[in-house]
């Protein structure tokens, strides 16, 4: 555990460094200007698309730094050979999977952290200046509680997709790690439809395949919930819970899979 | 218990995707490292040195054969605790500046963060580097980096230390203190396994020496033995000599090689017999003055190309047929 | 051996937990609420978004579309709304205005009545401009917009004019000509509806089309049937100077060899009194288009 925790810290100052947080400074003003300037078209009408906007912004971002440091968190190492020290110093190579995962989530959850409490901040701000009669015609309120339960759906959603980054980290180059993780996330998020071509598709056995498939394959569609808190709708913990559980379960299972791989891995 | 011990210890690899040939890097390795000893691990590039040493690190794993450190098999973390590897070539994180790699490496092995601090100044104190502790990483040349390696290798007092090429990169002041380097590892009691192509190194600091081939074992045994019965003539250099001195000594196969240096100045190789003293005489008769008489051996090196080109000599009583030797 | 079974246990945790998700799904959203499926109403933001990609994205609206329709179609909720049909059509024909088989689609199903589709041939009518502006050389479209003025609206003054003006468009079936002059003469005719809606049954990519289109002809063999019938009915009061009181009469008197039944196999009545022959009550060809005089359109 203490081994974990200081590759995990590692990671997360190479992170610091690397100024992947910049781009945190990034998302505020980016955010703040737009908002700013939708306040001023519509007259605080629009409160949807700066929630949207906001949402959007910290799962693309999270999303970015997931999948790019994600895909060289350990073929870096493998290919500039620091993995060699490293390695002969008392851990395991399970141990070092894990912490360098923990290291990336560690960073994920601080960018994340960040962004929702600035988003809060933006949305506090033009809660205390909009008139209110135009208050009473948005469909939930402008800091909204609920809108916590996309953002933790959000940060899992992550945790899963830099597991599967990790994964192919441990084995291809970068370049290709970053295609079939976009393309899992991509797939994951038509999965709903892949339960349903089964009623437009031909052959039974293509549908059989494409119901399987559906089983397996990461449902990164069930992770969204923004359009559901933005218009008010009750999103039930039940679902939050479920789903949280859905994605650990998953990410137990693929990092399990890059540690088998790793362990096998000859280093040339 | 021996420090280090091989047996039959192969690897082969796969090489080529499309029709894949196999490429035997190591081939039945059989050797073993007394504890205390400085043992130098030599061959030329492609021998597989830097393969066995993977191998013993668990950074690859062999086809088939069984490694040991301590009396434990290669990977027991146990063991990591106690040995030190610097890899060949070492390369360390860019954004971390020396002291901190150091102090992360301490971290590793469950040092408190005073003692992670105390350990990391000393060692960059001891490789010469303690003025640039706190530069980072991607700024320092190739032989402050050789000098952090072996500072990382050291983190944790350990009583086995694997150096692939310890001596690389670094300028002959560096060569010299880290030769001293490790001769304080040796009178400290650890056991040094280090590979190398430098043989003068080899030949100053280690008790026994292997020398690998592709991928076999050529010889291995006490350094002393190998090199025991290596007078195989002498260098006489005169000066004074005339050519018809010179030309009589010669044709009495007194001399079997002579380079002029100067005027009347000879470097002179002279055979096993009849003794020197005798023709050194025989010259001083004829005018000639004695500058310096060495013996020549054969040197490691003489051993080493002997061994790579094939010849085998049968005055080396430790030939590829018996490479086990007890420790020293 | 113990790094598979923890994959084979995860592996099944995982799918469990899939499962006992779409079993819950949807969110616990009242039906008929969006949810999902169309979270940008949008095509010109679509189209924008989508990059390069329109094409892929059309297909991927284009099986919402289908499963829309036919999950619609299915439910037993009586308050069941098509809401999504025509957005969803509009979405996918927007991301590729080539798709053919999606304007072909919605021009059928937008116009059906409640509760097979959502009764709005005006919809049908927005859709086929659409394609027409896109494709403007298609006579496929000009005829298509004929038959929902000819079958749906009763309108058969403009469902010939744009009958005779998909005629006159390169690769028209000979057919086409002769159906406007038919349609401007007669009105709704059988033999045209026929001729149209085999058409339909002969180019349809979807099942749903072929279905929709045998469904719509054996109901056409209905009418027939029945005109037939009732022509029998007729001749047999000639005959006796009475009307049949049953199907055993006619048969008795040598006209009919068996009890007649509709293309669905369900017996047609006698109406004795009148001698008028309808469809079985619970026959699925129910009810029968009325070819011939105006009905009011859907809305």
């Amino acid at each position: 555990m203490r081994v974990i925790r200081h590759v995990a810290v590692n990671v997360f100052k190479e992170s610091v460094r690397d100024k992947v947080l910049y781009s945190l400074v990034v998302f505020a003003v980016l955010l703040i200007s737009i908002s700013y300037l939708i306040g001023q078209l519509t007259a605080g009408q629009d409160m949807k698309i700066i929630k949207d906007l906001g949402l959007a912004s910290i799962s693309l971002f999270g999303l970015l730094i997931a999948i790019f440091i994600g895909i060289g968190l350990v073929w870096k190492e493998v290919e500039q050979r620091s993995i060699y020290a490293l390695l002969s110093k008392p851990m395991s190579r399970s141990e070092f999977v894990v912490g360098k995962y923990c290291g990336l989530v560690l960073t994920l959850l601080i960018n994340v952290a960040v962004m929702t409490i600035a988003f809060y901040a933006l949305l506090a701000y033009i809660n205390r200046v909009v008139d209110p009669a135009i208050k009473l015609s948005w469909p939930a309120p402008a800091v909204d509680p609920a809108m916590l339960k996309a953002i933790v759906l959000i940060m899992i959603e992550l945790m899963l997709v830099t597991a599967i980054a990790l994964f192919f980290s441990t084995f291809s180059s970068p370049f290709l790690s970053a295609i079939l993780t976009i393309g899992l996330w991509v797939i994951g998020h038509f999965n709903d439809d892949l339960r349903n071509i089964g009623g437009v598709l031909g052959s039974r056995a293509a549908a059989l395949i494409a119901r399987g498939l559906y089983y397996v394959l990461p449902n990164f569609s069930a992770f969204d919930v923004k359009a559901q808190v933005v218009h008010g709708q009750a999103v039930p913990l039940g679902y939050v819970g479920l789903t949280s559980l859905y994605g650990i379960t998953y990410l137990a299972l693929v990092l399990v899979g890059a540690v088998a791989i790793f362990s096998r891995r000859d280093f040339k | 218990m021996d420090a280090i011990s091989t047996e039959s210890l192969t690897k082969h690899y796969t090489v080529g995707f499309w029709r894949p040939r196999p490429y035997l890097a190591l081939d039945g390795l059989t050797l073993q490292v007394g504890q205390g000893e400085v043992f130098g691990f030599l061959g030329p590039n492609g021998a597989g040195k830097t393969t066995t040493l993977k191998l013993l690190m668990q950074l690859i794993y062999p086809t088939s054969g069984r490694a040991a450190i301590l009396g434990k098999p290669v990977g027991d973390i146990g063991v990591k605790r106690r040995i030190g590897y610097l890899p060949e070539q070492p390369y360390f994180y860019d954004y971390l500046t020396a002291q901190e790699l150091l102090e992360y490496f301490a971290a590793l092995f469950g040092y408190a963060p005073a003692e992670r601090r105390r350990r990391a100044t000393a060692l960059l104190d001891e490789v010469g580097i303690a003025g640039e502790r706190r530069l980072p990483l991607r700024k320092f040349s190739k032989g402050m980096l050789q000098r952090v390696g072996i500072a990382q290798a050291l983190i944790n007092d350990p009583e086995v230390v694997f150096l692939d090429e310890p001596m690389s990169g670094l300028d002959p002041l560096g060569r010299r203190e880290i030769r001293h380097l490790i001769l304080r590892l040796r009178d400290r009691g650890c056991t040094v396994f280090f590979s190398s192509h430098v043989l003068a190194d080899a030949e100053a600091l280690c008790s026994r020496v292997a020398i690998l081939v592709n991928g076999h074992l050529a010889t291995a045994g006490k350094l002393s033995d190998i090199l025991a019965f290596k007078v195989r003539g002498w260098e006489l250099v005169v000066s004074g000599l005339t050519d018809a001195a010179l030309q009589q000594a010669e044709r009495q196969g007194h001399v079997t090689g002579a380079t002029r240096l100067g005027e009347s100045r000879y470097a002179l190789e002279l055979p096993l017999t009849p003794a020197p003293e005798q023709i050194l005489a025989g010259l001083m008769a004829q005018g000639a003055q004695l500058v310096t008489l060495n013996p020549l051996r054969d040197t490691l090196e003489d051993v080493f190309v002997r061994q790579v080109s094939g010849a085998s000599d049968p005055a080396t009583s430790l030939g590829a047929g018996a490479p086990r030797m007890g420790p020293a | 051996m113990r790094t598979v079974i923890t994959i084979i246990a995860l592996l099944g945790a995982v799918v469990g937990l899939q499962a006992m998700q779409e079993r819950r799904q949807p969110l616990g959203l009242p039906p008929g609420v969006t949810g999902n499926v169309l979270y940008v109403r949008s095509p010109e933001f679509m189209r924008r978004a989508a990059l390069s990609y329109h094409a892929l994205l059309a297909d991927v609206y284009w099986i919402r579309t289908i499963q829309h329709y036919g999950g619609t179609k299915l439910a037993h909720d009586a308050n069941k709304q098509y809401d999504l049909l025509y957005p969803l059509l509009d979405l996918t024909t927007s991301l590729d205005p080539y798709f053919d088989i999606a304007y072909g689609f919605g021009s059928l199903f937008l116009a059906e009545p409640y509760p097979a589709g959502p009764g709005r041939p005006d919809l049908s009518i927005v859709l086929l401009q659409k394609a027409m502006r896109a494709q403007p050389d298609k006579w496929r479209f000009r005829e298509d917009l004929g038959f929902v003025y000819y079958w749906w609206l009763h309108d058969f003054v403009t469902a010939a004019d744009w009958f005779g003006r998909a005629s006159e468009l390169p690769g028209a079936p000979n057919w086409l000509k002769p159906l406007a002059a038919v349609t401007l003469a007669q009105g709704g005719n059988l033999a045209s509806s026929r001729t149209l809606w085999t058409e339909v049954f002969n180019t349809a990519d979807v099942d749903w089309l072929r279905t929709q289109a045998r469904f719509r002809l054996s109901q056409l063999d209905a009418t027939d049937e029945i005109t037939a019938l009732e022509r029998v009915v007729q001749a047999y009061r000639a005959r006796t100077g009475s009307l049949p009181q049953s199907w055993t009469d006619v048969i008795r008197a040598g006209y009919l060899t068996a009890p007649p039944a509709d293309p669905a196999e369900y017996p047609l009545q006698l109406d004795p009194a009148s001698g008028t022959v309808t469809l079985a009550r619970d026959s699925t060809l129910n009810p029968l288009p009325m070819t011939q005089a105006p009905a009011t359109p859907a809305r």
